[in-house]
């Protein structure tokens, strides 16, 4: 079961450039993505939006591997901002839940 | 006097000729008793055979005629309006339907269907042998209109009946006109508050002198019929007549209010969306606050009380948009304040599609659920633990915390039961009041004169509910700025000799155009002929053959059933 986590909410509702809410789920962005990752990015985002920590926790490995390429978002439908949001994702990972900085 | 009967029978370019032998059809009906001339054409309804036929009635002097053709739904009214020019009575015409009723179906069976329609067309010669010239009924009309209930609905068309010159008496049974909208905090699509739009309504009232409003009133009898109507009210000064010649029924509905533990309802934070309203109209400063506590969370939760599986089966339709106009509201005066919506289905139809898309751009979350995995909310303390199967994450199982469960309720039909008995309202099958037909007749009832708008007929929003009151106002302005209403002669009568007083006819009249009555000291049925729809109820429960319909009377039936039997094909 996803555990809504408030805090995870308040983080991402603080960059106001994420802008996940307005995909529609089309899918276009995971049929081309070149290191073909099925799960990127409309799952992800729907998780990020749920405040989902621990499944964020769970795919870090996917979120690291996203080569930033942009293929997606040039074709996403919804101007979506996945790389952006990809690095959105990656700052809170490495600043909020490894404490690597 | 005796018969001269044109028969003249249609092709319908071959929708009828293909299967029926119309020129066979004309051979064995030009025999028949009474009948001067019989004809075939291409197509009836042309310019052409029209002349031709209004020719002939001139010239043989013609009495009675009989077109073979189509369903009358679609020519009945161009024959009536040919034979009038003509000079002859409209209801000595007689119209044949052997399209729909004959070549059309049996397409398989030439020689069947040929047959059938020689015994089909002899029983409309035996009808029009018999039938006898009728005039309209006229009804005077009394230039005045009853409007019940003043919410938006009611208030709009009594404007609008007031500057076609109408007297308007708006009778409400609340201490304030306005109806529901007056309590929203802010609507739709406007933006603007409930209360700014009912004042803007009353101010209209103000300045209209033909415009009579009736605090805390209710309609307690009515008698008459279209035109002329009595309408007795009750209201704080006692009891009144009103003398109206229309009635529009505009009572709109009630919030839906959820049973006690329906998704947590009865706990402190559990609001629905009515409740909601009242608290941000109010309006809180600075943080938001409810019973004490501050509110992070907002959880809303979409269909209570609507699309239920038995009961309340279908879409409230204002709800969806209603929500999320709200949740914007809410966004704006609190943007700390998260947001969470099940939904099932987002109904925002229209251009409120775009409250949608703002509502998500501000941030708000959206779940959607499908019965039966609806939204289980658990109370924790002070919070709620919000449970669901997300269709948006693959079905996975979400829980939300909040602070406030607000349900979005549909709407239900206003409690009405006096009303429904006085005015002889038609309830449909979802419990709100029945128009004839949703799109062609959409304000009208079958009751003549009595027109129903605005959320009393089914779920509406505010533009909905309006547009209705306008259509009932045009719809009685074309009724009553006619001085005198023409209607249908088709009727029933009484035949005064032969009339027991049994009362069988009364007890089976729909439309209660029938009553007893003591005439030179003898009961006897009474029928009001603008009451009456001429369906005919009545004809076949009377023992003595008292009653019958003007042109299709017993001697005319008997004869046509003859006519249909008669074996010489
Ligand atoms: C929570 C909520 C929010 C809404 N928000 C919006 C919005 O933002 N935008 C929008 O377009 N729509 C909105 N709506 C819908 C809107 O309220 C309705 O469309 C509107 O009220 C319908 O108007 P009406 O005149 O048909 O009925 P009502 O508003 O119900 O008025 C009917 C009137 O008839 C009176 N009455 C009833 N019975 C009798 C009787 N026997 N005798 C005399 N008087 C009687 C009642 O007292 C009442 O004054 C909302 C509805 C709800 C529940
Ligand atoms: S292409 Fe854009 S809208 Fe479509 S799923 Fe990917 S992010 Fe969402
Ligand atoms: S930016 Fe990332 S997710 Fe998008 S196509 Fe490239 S690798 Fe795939
Ligand atoms: S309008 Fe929306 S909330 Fe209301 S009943 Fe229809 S689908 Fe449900
Ligand atoms: S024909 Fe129908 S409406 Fe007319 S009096 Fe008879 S039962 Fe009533």
């Amino acid at each position: 079961m996803i555990q809504v986590d408030e805090r995870l909410l308040e983080r991402i509702a603080k960059d106001k450039d994420f802008n996940a809410q307005a995909c529609f789920n089309c899918g276009t962005c995971s049929a081309l993505c070149p290191m073909g990752l099925g799960l990127l990015p409309r799952e992800l985002f729907r998780y990020v939006l749920l405040g989902a920590r621990d499944r964020l926790r769970e795919l870090s490995d996917v979120i690291f591997s996203c080569l930033l390429c942009r293929l997606c978002e040039a074709n996403c439908p919804r101007g979506v901002r996945i790389t952006h949001n990809i690095r959105t994702l990656r700052s809170y990972l490495v600043k909020d839940e490894y404490r690597i900085l | 006097m005796e018969a001269k009967i044109g028969v003249f029978i249609c092709y319908c370019g071959g929708n009828i000729s293909d299967y029926v032998d119309c020129e066979r059809v004309r051979e064995a009906v030009s025999k028949e008793p009474g009948v001067v001339v019989a004809k075939t054409f291409m197509f009836t309804c042309s310019d052409a055979a029209q002349e031709e036929m209004i020719a002939d009635i001139r010239k043989e002097g013609l009495n009675a005629i009989v077109i073979a053709s189509c369903s009358p739904k679609l020519h009945l009214q161009t024959f009536r309006n040919m034979a009038r020019r003509a000079g002859l009575n409209p209801y000595t015409y007689v119209q044949v339907n052997i399209r729909e009723q004959c070549s059309w179906a049996h397409t398989h069976h030439k020689e069947a269907a040929t047959r059938k329609a020689i015994r089909l067309v002899r029983a409309g010669i035996a009808k029009a042998r018999l039938s006898i010239p009728l005039e309209p009924i006229k009804v005077k009309t009394t230039p005045a209109v009853l409007v019940v209930g003043a919410g938006v609905a009611g208030m709009r068309a009594a404007l609008a009946l007031a500057d076609m010159g109408l007297e308007v008496h708006v009778v409400e049974r609340e201490k304030a006109a306005g109806g529901w909208v007056k309590k929203w905090a802010r609507v739709f699509p406007s933006g603007r508050p409930g209360e700014e739009l009912v004042n803007t309504l009353l101010k209209g009232f103000e300045e209209r002198e033909n415009i009579y409003l009736y605090l805390e009133t209710e309609v307690v009898e009515k008698r008459g019929s279209v035109g002329q109507f009595q309408v007795r009210l009750k209201g704080p000064q006692g009891e009144q007549e009103v003398e109206v010649g229309a009635i529009v029924v505009a009572t709109g509905f009630s919030p839906y209010v959820p049973k006690e533990g329906e998704f947590a309802y009865g706990a402190s934070g559990v609001l629905t969306l009515q409740e909601l309203h009242a608290l941000l109209k109010r309006g809180i400063e600075g943080r938001f606050v409810y019973a004490g506590r501050e509110v992070r969370n907002v959880a809303f939760i979409y269909c209570v009380g609507s699309r239920e599986k038995e009961g309340h089966t279908y879409c409230s339709r204002y709800c969806c948009t209603a929500a999320v106009y709200l949740g914007l509201l809410l966004a704006e005066r609190y943007p700390e304040v998260k947001q969470f919506h099940f939904y099932r289905d987002m109904r925002t139809y229209g251009k409120y599609e775009i409250f949608y898309h703002n509502c998500l751009e501000k941030g708000a979350i959206f779940l959607r659920f499908e019965p039966p995995d609806v939204p289980k909310v658990e109370v924790a303390g002070e919070r709620f633990f919000i449970r669901v199967k997300d269709r948006l994450t693959g079905g996975e199982e979400v829980e939300v915390p909040a602070d406030l469960v607000v349900l979005v309720t549909g709407m239900v039909l206003s409690p009405n039961e006096n009303l429904v008995n006085v005015l002889k309202l038609p309830v449909g099958k979802d419990a709100f009041f029945n128009e004839v037909h949703p799109k062609l007749r959409p304000v009208e009832t079958v009751i003549d004169g009595l027109f129903i708008a605005g959320a009393c007929q089914g779920p509406k929003n505010i533009a909905e509910s309006v547009t209705s009151g306008l259509a009932a106002a045009a719809k009685i302005g074309a009724l009553l700025l006619q001085k005198e209403l023409r209607l249908e002669p088709l009727v029933a009568h009484v035949l005064k000799d032969r009339c027991t007083g049994c009362g069988e006819c009364v007890a089976a009249c729909p439309y209660e155009a029938l009553s007893l009555k003591t005439e030179d000291g003898k009961q006897i049925a009474y029928l009001n002929p603008a009451l009456c729809k001429g369906e005919g109820a009545c004809v076949p429960v009377c023992p003595e053959e008292a009653i019958e319909i003007w042109g299709y009377g017993h001697e005319q039936i008997r004869s046509m059933i003859q006519g249909l039997c008669k074996e010489d094909l």
